[in-house]
C-alpha cells in the first residue's frame, strides 16, 4: 500500500473536514474520502424544549447561515401551532433572508473561495487568503468588506441582532419596521445591488474566462439537482415546494411535509456527516463512477437548475444568459460560484423589491398561537441547500421528536465524488505538492460547505466494555474496546 | 513587528468568526498589524504539513491565540493542548468556549443517548452502522476550554461582539491590558421601565408582549415584570455594543442568557429560581428550568437527569 | 455492620425565633444528635437559595431552614419569602443530583425548645437513612 495524505484541515470553508488520500504504490489514487470530523447533537438536545425556544437554540447550528435555521425553525413552528403569519411578518421574514444571504455570498466569493481565482490556486498559502487580496487588490477588498459588514448592520436594524436573531417568532416576527429605517434601508440596499452588479460583471470578465479549463475539468460530476421553486416555477429561497430533478432534466415536485418519501439518508463509517440520497429514484445509493446511484446536489447550482425562471430582471437576464453558455441542467462543479452570483443578484433585487412594498411597514407581523401536540414541517433555501426543520410537540407544546436535514448534507455524496475524481485527475505517479492540493481542494469549496450546519448531529464509537468476576465475585479483568 | 495570530475552533457555529469580520472597515488596519499563521476559515496552514505527510500535527507559535468551541472531542483536547503551548496569550472567544455554549446542552445527555438517538431513531435514515473509523471519539462531555488548558481572556457572548473582539485584539497589539469585562447584569443596561417587581402567571415565550410600535423601547414595560422568562437579571452585560441597548430587547424578545453568569461562580438557574419564586411565580409554573437557564453555561452545570 | 453515620447538617436559623429556639433546648439540657452546624441568620428570608445548594454540593449531608412561625416574623412577610424560595430548592435539587429529603424548612418559634430538639432528631434520622450526600469528598 502506498503513501497517505492527510489534508486537515480543509481551509476556507466553514467548519471541519479532511481529506484522506490513499495512494497505491504507484502513486495514484486509490480512494480519497472527505472526513466530516465534527458532530454536536442538535436532534437529542432540543427535546423536550419548548418548541418557541428551538428558533433561538436552532441558529446555533451555524453562524454563517443562523437566518436559514431561524426561518426554517419559525416556520416548523407556525405549522406545528397550525398559523399562517401575516403578510408583513412573511414580507419581513423574507426580507431578512434575502439580506442575509447577500452578506453569506459576499462572504463566500470574496472571504473565502475568491483567494483561489484572485491570486491563483498555486499561489504560496501565506498570501493565498483574504489579506493576500487586500495587498494585491486593496480598493476591491475594502468596497467588499464595508459592503458585507454593511449587510450585517442592515440586518441589526431589522431585528435587533444579526447572528444569532430572535426576530422571526412563531406566528409571524416580533419588530416591525418603522418607515425611517425603512428609508435608511433602502439607501443601502441599492449600495448592495451595485456591489453584486459589479461581482457578476467582474467575474465574467476577470475570473471565469481565466479559469475556464478549471472548470471544465475540476470536481466534475452528473447528478440531479433539489431546489425550492414558486408554485409558477420561478426561484424563491424563503418558501415554496420543492423540486427533485434528475440528471436528464426530468422533475417531480413535492410539498415540504412529504420529505421523508422521496430523501433517505445512508451512514459510512469513516465520516459523521449522513449521505441523503434520492430514495424515490428507486436506483439505492452509490458514489462509484461519475454518476454514482440516488445522487443529487443542492445549493446554488442546483436551485438554478430546477427553476424555470427568476422573477427579477437583472438575474433573469444572467439565468437566460447561463442557461445558453451551460444548458439545463448545468452539471460543472466550479459553475456554484458562478450561480452562486446570479443569487447576489437576485437577492439585492428582491431586498430592493420588498422594501418598495408599503406592506413592508405594517404593525400587524405576527398572529396569536396556542401550544397543542402536533408535527410540523418548517422547509427554507439556505445558501448551501435545502433546509428542512422537522417538530413534533406534545399537548405543552414541548418537543417530543425533532429531525433536520440540513443544506450542505444533501451534498455530502457530490462532495466526495468531486474530490475524488480531482484527485484522481490530478494527483499522477506520485507527483504533488500544496498547489496541487490546494486544487483539489478548490472541488470542495466550490459547494460552499457549511459542516457546522451538516453536522449538528452528535455521533460517536460504541464502546464495550467486559468486567470479568472470579467465583468470589471479585473483579479479575477489564476488556474495552 | 508584526504580531502573530493562531486561531482554532472546536465545537463551534463559526459566528464569533464572522463577528471579527463585523469589525467593519477598522479591521483592515488591524490585519495590517498582525500575522495571521493559523486559522483554518480565512487561511490555508495544514496541521500535518502543507502535503499532509508528517505523522504528529503542530500550530506555528504566536503571540495571541484565539480558541472559541467548546471541547466536544479528544482531538479538540489535543489541539487545545498545542494551542496553550504556542501561544503566548489564549483567549476563549464566544460562550461556547468560555462556559460550554450551545452545544453544552449535550450534556443533559449521555453520550449513548445521543448516539442512539441520532443514528437508530431517525425518521430519515437507514441504520446501516455507526462512523468509527479515521474520526476522532468524543469525551464524555463537553468542555469549556478553562477546564481543560489555562486561558488568559475571556470574550463572552453567542456570539461576541465585534467591539470586544476589537478592544481585546487592539489592546494586545499596544501592549495595554485587556479591557475588563463589565461586572453588570443585563437589567443595567436595559432601558425599559420598570414599576413594580412582581410576577404572578408567566407567560410562554410565543406571546406577545405588550409595546407601542414605533414608540422607544422606555416607554415599553420591562418584560420580566410582563411575565416572560428574562434572564437579563442572571446575565452579564454586555451584549449592546455600539447601541447600548441589550440585542435581543431591540427585538423586544427576552433576554436569553448568551452572554453567561455574572461571573464564573455563579449559577444562574439558583439565582433566577429563586428571585421569581420570591416575586410570587410559582417554581412549578415554569418548564424546562434546567436548560432555559443554563442555556449557555452548560460545560459543568449540566448534568444528565435522571430519567423516569 | 457498625453504628449508623454522622451526617454533617447545615442548620440556617432565624435570629428571633429559631436560633433562640435552639438556644432554649441547650438551656434547657435537651439532648439531640450532634449533627447541626449552626448558622445564624437574621431572618430565614436572607437564605439565597444559593446557600442551600452550595452547601448541599460541597458536601453537607443534609440543610435545615429554620424560621418563625407563619405571621410572626420580626420582619413581617421575611418568612413567606423563605417558604417560597424553599419550594423552588426543593425542585432543583433533582437538577444537581441531591435527594430532595436532604432539604427541610421549619418553623421553630423562641419558646419551642423542646420543637426543636425534635426537629433535628427527625431530620437526622431521615438524613442517615439517606447515606452520605453523593458529593462527598
Amino acid at each position: 500500500m502506498g503513501k497517505t495524505l492527510v489534508i486537515q484541515p480543509v481551509t476556507r470553508i466553514e467548519g471541519h473536514a479532511k481529506i484522506t488520500i490513499q495512494l497505491n504504490d504507484e502513486g495514484n489514487v486509490d480512494t480519497a474520502r472527505v472526513n466530516v470530523i465534527e458532530l454536536r447533537g442538535f436532534e437529542k438536545f432540543c427535546l423536550g424544549r419548548p418548541v418557541e425556544d428551538l428558533p433561538r437554540i436552532t441558529p446555533r447550528i451555524c453562524g454563517v447561515c443562523p437566518w436559514s435555521h431561524h426561518l426554517a425553525a419559525a416556520k416548523a413552528c407556525d405549522a406545528v401551532f397550525g398559523v399562517e403569519p401575516p403578510p408583513a411578518g412573511k414580507k419581513l421574514r423574507e426580507l431578512c433572508n434575502s439580506v442575509a444571504y447577500m452578506e453569506e455570498h459576499i462572504l463566500h466569493f470574496y472571504f473565502l473561495a475568491g483567494a483561489d481565482f484572485l491570486l491563483g490556486p498555486d499561489a504560496d498559502y501565506s498570501v493565498r487568503n483574504v489579506m493576500g487580496i487586500l495587498k494585491a487588490a486593496p480598493d476591491v477588498a475594502a468596497r467588499v468588506v464595508r459592503v458585507r459588514h454593511m449587510c450585517a448592520q442592515m440586518l441589526e436594524i431589522l431585528a435587533g441582532k444579526a447572528i444569532h436573531p430572535q426576530a422571526a417568532v412563531p406566528g409571524g416576527f416580533s419588530k416591525p419596521l418603522a418607515a425611517a429605517d425603512r428609508d435608511q434601508l433602502r439607501k443601502m440596499a441599492d449600495e448592495a445591488l451595485e456591489l453584486a452588479k459589479f461581482s457578476i460583471a467582474f467575474a465574467k470578465e476577470n475570473v471565469f474566462p481565466k479559469y475556464l479549463d478549471v472548470v471544465k475539468s475540476l470536481g466534475v460530476i452528473t447528478t440531479g439537482f433539489l431546489g425550492t421553486v414558486k408554485e409558477d416555477g420561478a426561484l424563491n429561497l424563503y418558501d415554496g415546494k420543492l423540486r427533485l430533478m434528475k440528471t436528464n432534466g426530468t422533475f417531480e415536485d413535492f410539498p415540504y411535509d412529504r420529505y421523508t418519501d422521496f430523501i433517505s439518508e445512508h451512514i459510512e463509517s469513516w465520516s459523521y456527516l449522513k449521505f441523503p440520497y434520492a430514495k424515490q429514484w428507486g436506483d439505492g445509493f452509490s458514489m462509484d463512477g461519475e454518476s454514482g446511484k440516488g445522487v443529487y446536489r443542492a445549493n446554488t447550482l442546483a436551485r438554478i437548475n430546477v427553476c424555470d425562471f427568476i422573477d427579477t430582471p437583472l438575474a433573469q437576464a444572467e439565468l437566460l444568459e447561463f442557461r445558453e453558455k451551460f444548458g439545463r441542467p448545468a452539471q460543472l462543479t466550479l459553475l456554484y460560484h458562478w450561480a452562486r452570483l446570479i443569487e447576489l443578484l437576485y437577492n439585492a433585487e428582491n431586498a430592493i423589491r420588498l422594501l418598495d412594498d408599503p406592506e413592508i411597514t405594517s404593525t400587524e407581523t405576527r398572529v396569536k398561537v396556542k401550544a397543542r401536540a402536533a408535527r410540523g414541517v418548517g422547509c427554507t433555501e439556505a445558501p448551501r441547500g435545502t433546509l428542512i426543520h422537522d417538530y413534533t410537540t406534545d399537548a405543552d407544546g414541548l418537543i417530543t421528536n425533532v429531525n433536520l436535514i440540513v443544506g450542505t448534507t444533501h451534498n455530502n455524496a457530490p462532495i466526495n465524488m468531486s474530490v475524488t475524481q480531482a484527485a484522481k485527475s490530478l494527483i499522477k505517479n506520485g507527483k504533488y505538492d500544496q498547489g496541487v492540493l490546494n486544487t483539489v481542494e478548490m472541488s470542495i469549496r466550490a459547494y460552499d460547505p457549511c459542516l457546522s450546519c451538516a453536522t449538528h448531529r452528535l455521533d460517536g464509537k460504541v464502546s464495550v466494555k467486559l468486567d470479568i468476576f472470579d467465583v468470589e465475585g471479585k473483579l479479575m479483568d477489564t476488556l474495552t474496546n | 513587528m508584526a504580531a502573530r495570530i493562531a486561531a482554532e475552533w472546536f465545537s463551534i457555529c463559526g459566528g464569533c468568526e464572522v463577528t471579527i469580520l463585523d469589525i467593519g472597515e477598522p479591521l483592515i488596519d488591524v490585519l495590517k498589524q498582525v500575522e495571521i499563521v493559523h486559522m483554518p476559515v480565512l487561511m490555508d496552514h495544514k496541521l500535518f504539513g502543507q502535503t499532509g505527510e508528517n505523522a504528529e500535527m503542530e500550530i506555528p507559535a504566536a503571540d495571541v491565540g484565539l480558541i472559541s468551541g467548546g471541547i466536544r472531542s479528544e482531538e479538540h483536547k489535543q489541539l487545545a493542548q498545542e494551542m496553550r503551548k504556542k501561544c503566548k496569550v489564549l483567549i476563549s472567544l464566544g460562550s461556547c468556549a468560555c462556559f460550554g455554549g450551545i452545544p453544552a446542552l449535550n450534556n443533559l445527555y449521555t453520550t449513548d443517548e445521543i448516539m442512539q438517538k441520532v443514528y437508530r431513531d431517525s425518521v430519515s435514515t437507514e441504520s446501516n452502522g455507526l462512523p468509527n473509523e479515521q474520526i476522532p471519539p468524543m469525551t464524555d462531555r463537553v468542555y469549556a476550554l478553562h477546564e481543560v488548558v489555562k486561558v488568559d481572556a475571556y470574550l463572552p457572548g453567542c456570539p461576541t461582539t465585534p467591539e470586544m473582539v476589537a478592544g481585546a485584539l487592539l489592546a494586545l497589539l499596544k501592549g495595554e491590558p485587556l479591557p475588563t469585562l463589565p461586572a453588570k447584569s443585563v437589567c443595567d443596561e436595559c432601558p425599559t421601565k420598570r414599576e413594580k417587581k412582581s410576577v404572578s402567571t408567566l407567560n410562554r415565550r410565543f406571546e406577545d408582549p405588550e409595546f407601542t410600535p414605533g414608540a422607544p423601547l422606555t416607554e415599553m414595560r420591562c418584560l420580566m415584570e410582563q411575565g416572560f422568562l428574562c434572564l437579563g437579571p442572571a446575565t452579564r452585560a454586555g451584549c449592546s455594543g455600539h447601541d447600548g441597548t441589550p440585542r435581543c430587547i431591540r427585538a423586544y424578545m427576552p433576554c436569553e442568557g448568551c452572554f453567561g453568569p455574572l461571573n464564573e461562580k455563579a449559577n444562574p438557574m439558583v439565582d433566577m429560581m429563586g428571585a421569581l419564586s420570591s416575586i410570587g411565580l410559582d417554581p412549578k409554573q415554569i418548564p424546562d428550568r434546567a436548560a432555559t437557564f443554563n442555556r449557555f453555561a452548560g460545560a459543568g452545570r449540566l448534568r444528565p437527569m435522571p430519567r423516569r | 455492620m457498625g453504628e449508623a453515620f454522622q451526617p454533617v447538617i447545615i442548620a440556617l436559623c432565624c435570629n428571633w425565633c429559631s436560633y433562640a429556639g435552639a438556644d432554649l433546648a441547650g438551656v434547657s439540657r435537651i439532648q439531640y444528635p450532634p449533627s447541626i452546624r449552626m448558622v445564624r441568620v437574621m431572618c430565614s428570608g436572607m437564605v439565597h437559595p444559593n446557600l442551600v445548594i452550595e452547601a448541599l454540593t460541597k458536601g453537607a449531608d443534609g440543610v435545615l431552614m429554620c424560621g418563625c412561625h407563619k405571621g410572626d416574623c420580626h420582619y413581617q412577610e421575611g418568612n413567606l419569602r423563605a417558604e417560597q424560595r424553599a419550594e423552588a430548592i426543593r425542585l432543583m435539587l433533582a437538577d444537581f443530583g441531591v435527594e430532595e429529603e436532604r432539604f427541610r424548612l421549619e418553623w421553630v418559634s423562641a419558646a419551642e425548645g423542646p420543637r426543636f430538639a425534635q426537629v433535628v432528631q427527625g431530620f437526622t434520622e431521615q438524613v442517615q437513612k439517606l447515606g452520605p450526600s453523593p458529593y462527598k469528598q
